[in-house]
């Protein structure tokens, strides 16, 4: 009996543990999100001229997607115009969107001369968002400053913004992409977003 | 009772609205900016970028280097003067040690010494004092062979001008001002290469990426490299919050315009002679290239 009692005991004590371990594993803190990220982005610049453009494309492909929320992310930088899309190019902007975004990464870290990323400090909005702020060292140059803005999505964390030396990415794109729409509609800036995806695959 | 609140109504829609084609962007001026965007493209790529090119392929990385401190150097100056005049002054002791020292032990500024005893470089300018003082950024503006501008920052230009030495290279005589006021455009040029092909391959509207990175850049040099996480709010807030927002904006905008407004009077009259320029080198282009 007395061992019956150990038994279930023991039984409950280590799935609670096992429970609470997964947990953790899930949610990770907007400080992880960024740490792994830049830490799989740095490893990809290490191998950057072995892997080749289409290697790092696809390395990337999961960190991007799994540290950025891509599709909120299509949906700011259109601004008030999203609601005026149809549920399909909604779809398609997105997808569109998300492979120029991991392109970009792909292009501008090909290569590695002794980056390193350090995490400064976090700070948390107001409206329930967390800014990571970090900092890019690169030898005989001046440091890059930059700072990543987190909201919670389910139980974790993802990337919405990020802000290079005070450019924010996400304000930037939000003014160029609200111009093409209202300018050259909808076809126009889906091209232009191939072209540029073209233009990272073949440099 | 009624009436009153549908009168409110009206007017506060009427300002909403008004408000709202007002803010739609910081840049009144935007034809005419476009028109100067372009003509100063064309002065770089037929002009600037071959001698820029050109300069960076004869000459040594070390001789490059050099010429960048220097022109660097001399600027240093002007960022003392606007350290004090902005009131950071543990900061104007640390950037008049710089400049002394490079102008001395690094040989009239052409090796940066300073940097490697550590003393890192603050960039400050005039018009940064302007906006330590509550002088609102204005208008976007690009200007002749000046490029990207802001109601603000265009007359403040004319101080960090006067407080720049190689400004006054043409006192001596013209053969000493020409070769120097030519190589410090070179230099800046051959800089600029790198941003350059940034633009080149990120932009989808080079204009506006131009324009936004510019404010946004100029922005975060009035708040020392410091990024505000309720900004970051702002981008993700829904049109309530933003609007308050942009009625605060609109209001310096306001300001700026009408203090600033006969200068942008003389701006609108040039825009004409410029895009006749601009056609003429499409003309000679068209001809010899």
């Amino acid at each position: 009996m007395q061992f019956k009692k150990l038994a279930i005991v023991t039984f409950l004590l280590s799935s609670l543990f096992t429970s609470s371990v997964f947990a953790q594993e899930e949610v990770a803190t907007a400080r992880q999100i960024v740490d792994n990220f830049q830490t799989e982005l740095v490893q990809v610049m290490k191998e950057g001229k072995k892997l080749g453009y289409n290697g790092r494309y696809d390395k990337l492909e999961p960190a991007v997607s799994n540290s950025h929320d891509l599709p909120k992310i299509a949906r700011i930088v259109v601004g008030k115009e999203w609601e005026k899309l149809s549920e399909e190019q909604q779809k398609k902007l997105t997808d569109v969107f998300s492979k120029l975004s991991i392109a970009s990464y792909a292009h501008n870290f090909k290569e590695f001369g002794g980056e390193s990323f350090e995490i400064d400090s976090e700070e948390e909005t107001k409206m329930g968002g967390v800014v990571i702020h970090s900092h890019l060292t690169i030898p005989d140059d001046k440091p890059v400053k930059f700072d990543y803005m987190l909201k919670e999505k389910g139980a974790s964390w993802r990337i919405i913004n990020i802000i290079a030396n005070g450019v924010s990415d996400l304000a930037l794109k939000r003014s160029e992409y609200t111009a093409i729409l209202q300018r050259d509609g909808f076809d126009s800036l889906i091209t232009k977003i191939n072209e540029k995806i073209d233009n990272y695959a073949k440099q | 009772m009624i009436k009153k609140t549908l009168a409110t109504f009206i007017c506060g829609a009427l300002f909403v609205s008004n408000v709202a084609a007002q803010t739609k962007s910081n840049d009144p001026y935007e034809s005419f900016n476009r028109s100067m965007y372009d003509f100063n493209n064309n002065v770089d790529a037929y002009f600037a970028a071959p001698i820029a090119n050109g300069y960076k392929f004869v000459t040594p990385q070390f001789v490059q280097t050099g010429v960048f401190n220097f022109f660097n150097n001399l600027k240093g100056i002007n960022v003392v003067l606007n350290d004090l005049l902005q009131a950071k002054l543990p900061q104007s002791a640390s950037d008049l040690g710089r400049f002394t020292v490079n102008s001395t032990v690094g040989l009239g500024g052409f090796i940066d010494v300073a940097k490697q005893l550590g003393l890192e470089q603050n960039d400050e300018d005039f018009d940064q004092t302007l906006a330590v003082w509550g002088v609102p950024q204005g208008a976007y503006l690009v200007l002749p062979l000046v490029g990207p501008m802001t109601m603000r920052s265009a007359p403040a230009s004319a101080f960090d001008t006067a407080a720049n030495p190689a400004s006054y290279a043409s006192i001596p005589a013209y053969y000493i001002s020409a070769p120097i006021q030519f190589m410090s455009a070179v230099n800046a040029r051959a800089n600029a290469e790198g941003a350059l092909k940034f633009i080149n391959e990120a932009a989808m509207d080079k204009y506006i990426f131009t324009r936004e990175s510019f404010l946004q850049w100029r922005k975060n040099l009035e708040n020392d490299g410091k990024v505000s996480a309720s900004l970051e709010d702002d981008l993700m807030a829904d049109e309530k919050t933003t609007f308050l927002k942009w009625r605060d904006y609109s209001k310096q905008f306001e300001i700026t315009s009408q203090s600033f407004s006969s200068v942008a009077q003389k701006f609108d009259l040039a825009v004409q002679n410029y895009v006749q320029a601009n056609s003429k080198i499409e003309q000679l282009k068209q001809k010899h290239f």
